[in-house]
């Protein structure tokens, strides 16, 4: 199961991610994203990425996530809907999950799956390790670059959010 | 709204459209159309009512699929071609996925429905900045794209748009809607030469800015958009109604006003390549645009066109002085003679 884990962990990505779209209340959105967030944070560990995966838990998760449900909570109502109360919700997150399951049969039965790009059967998200940089992990150097030759995508993104929150501001403002 | 704030979130929509065309690499891109599009949504908005809210929504739902689509062939691209620099799109998928987005950016055919709805919900001034500076991130993308976009879907998008924007204007007598159509259509004319000869479609791109910019001024400065609000300038500013004939029958395409040069190039660098009958369904089809400005010019300059006698007086405080407006009317009228200058774009 080890060699399959980052593919297994993709398809419970997908699941939740089916769960959130099918738009129950936003409370429970915000319980299939935690659940999303940790799977995520596993896909990423698996590829030798401990930073980045703690990364995701601490800011997406405890930070951005604890937000969001706590302005949620503010304005929520009083029966919220869950999956199974609406008809609806329910067909929709069956109807992505049969939609999963058969993708899942398809790849796993099949040498090659070209949906919208090829991938070799399951073999392409076994962990294999091809990496030749021993000395330092890649991804660490990743997020050293970030702030070292990667100084204006920082400027960028720290503008972007900067705008994002006199965006977000203007327009809940009202008159 | 503060006017430190608006300064603000306006600096922010020229910085993301000037990132998305000086970057090399594909994520800054991304990155560039996701701030434009954060930072024009309050832009939009300007006024608080449910129309204004309304078209500003749809405008970032559109947008946005339209930015997903475009990660999606970027990363499509990284997975083929290994690299993320800016340069023609050699995988297909990719390179398909690339120009359905862009068009989707752009208002082209078949997915201009955003356009007309969006332009008419929003404040004219709004509107000027949508229907101008808004189209220039996605262009300067096709542009750098264009050897490899397949053609066939990029002449399909073009006709299909110059004919979409030629007959849905027909029916409009809402000014906003009836610069949305023409937006449509001048927007297929730009692409379909975009494989041809991508310095033209940048001169088109100038031309029609010109034009679209002088249009929207000359409505802002008699506060019309109606149609009917509009006759009435023979009462209050005599001189705009002039000032309007010239530069709708530029955007007609007439000669020998400044907006039939991208016209007459467009068409004489399709026939040097050899399709006779796709540039002569164009021009038919241009017809079309120009029944609408020409009943625009008939109402409004021509015609001193029926209302009631209280409706003659329009009441205004005091008239705006928009100082870039008698350039621009020149500029949108007699540039013809210049043609040859349009070397310097490449």
């Amino acid at each position: 199961m080890m060699t399959y884990i980052v593919f297994i962990l993709s398809v419970i990505f997908v699941i939740s991610f089916v769960g959130f779209s099918s738009k129950p209340s936003p409370i429970y959105g915000g319980l299939v994203l935690i659940v999303s967030g940790g799977v995520g944070c596993g896909i990423i560990m698996n590829f030798g990425g401990s930073f980045l995966g703690l990364m995701v838990f601490l800011i997406y998760l405890g930070g951005m996530l604890v937000v969001f449900g706590y302005t949620t909570a503010m304005a929520t109502e009083q029966y919220p809907e869950v999956w199974v109360s609406n008809t609806t919700v329910m067909g929709v997150f069956l109807l992505g999950l049969l939609m999963e399951v058969m993708l899942v049969l398809y790849v796993l039965k099949s040498e090659e799956v070209g949906v919208v790009f090829k991938f070799s059967g399951v073999g392409d998200w076994a962990i294999y390790d091809t990496g030749d940089s021993e000395v330092f992990s890649e991804e660490i150097m990743g997020v050293a670059a970030l702030y070292s030759y990667g100084a204006w995508v920082v400027i960028v993104t720290g503008w972007s959010l900067l705008v994002g929150v006199l965006v977000i501001l203007e327009v809940t403002r009202g008159d | 709204m503060n006017p430190l704030i608006f300064t603000t979130i306006l600096m922010t929509v020229l910085l993301g459209t000037m990132i998305v065309m000086m970057s090399s690499h594909w994520l800054m891109i991304w990155i560039g159309f996701e701030m434009n599009l954060l930072a024009i949504i309050p832009i939009l908005m300007k006024k608080y009512n449910p129309r204004t809210m309304e078209a500003s929504t749809k405008y970032f739902l559109t947008q946005a699929t339209a930015s997903m689509l475009l990660m999606m062939a970027i990363i499509i691209n990284l997975m083929h071609s290994g690299q993320w620099t800016i340069m023609k799109v050699f995988n297909p998928t990719a390179s398909i996925i690339m120009t359905s987005a862009l068009a989707m950016k752009l208002g082209l055919t078949p997915f201009h429905f955003w356009v007309p709805e969006v332009t008419q919900g929003i404040s004219l001034t709004s509107g000027l900045i949508l229907l101008t500076w808004q189209k220039l991130a996605p262009m300067s993308i096709l542009y750098q794209i264009s050897p490899s976009i397949n053609l066939n879907i990029l002449l399909t998008m073009a006709v299909l748009s110059i004919l979409v924007g030629g007959w849905g204007g027909l029916n409009q007598t809402q000014l906003r809607k009836i610069m949305a159509y023409s937006s449509i259509a001048h927007m297929g004319w730009m692409t379909a030469v975009l494989a041809y000869n991508p310095t033209l479609t940048m001169l088109n791109m100038l031309i029609y800015i010109m034009m679209t910019l002088t249009m929207f001024m000359l409505f802002i400065h008699s506060s019309s958009t109606t149609t009917l609000s509009l006759s009435h300038t023979w009462n209050k500013t005599p001189l705009t109604t002039t000032l309007i004939l010239i530069t709708l029958l530029s955007m007609g395409g007439l000669p020998p006003l400044s907006g039939f040069m991208p016209k007459w190039m467009i068409i004489q660098e399709l026939t040097k390549n050899s399709s006779i009958i796709l540039p002569t369904l164009m021009a038919i089809m241009a017809l079309l645009n120009l029944y609408f400005y020409m009943r625009l010019t008939y109402s409004t300059s021509l015609t001193m066109f029926p209302s009631t006698n209280n409706m003659k007086m329009k009441w205004q405080f005091e008239t705006k002085r928009i100082t870039l407006l008698p350039p621009l009317i020149v500029m949108s009228s007699l540039l013809l003679p210049l043609t040859p200058m349009l070397s310097i774009l490449d």
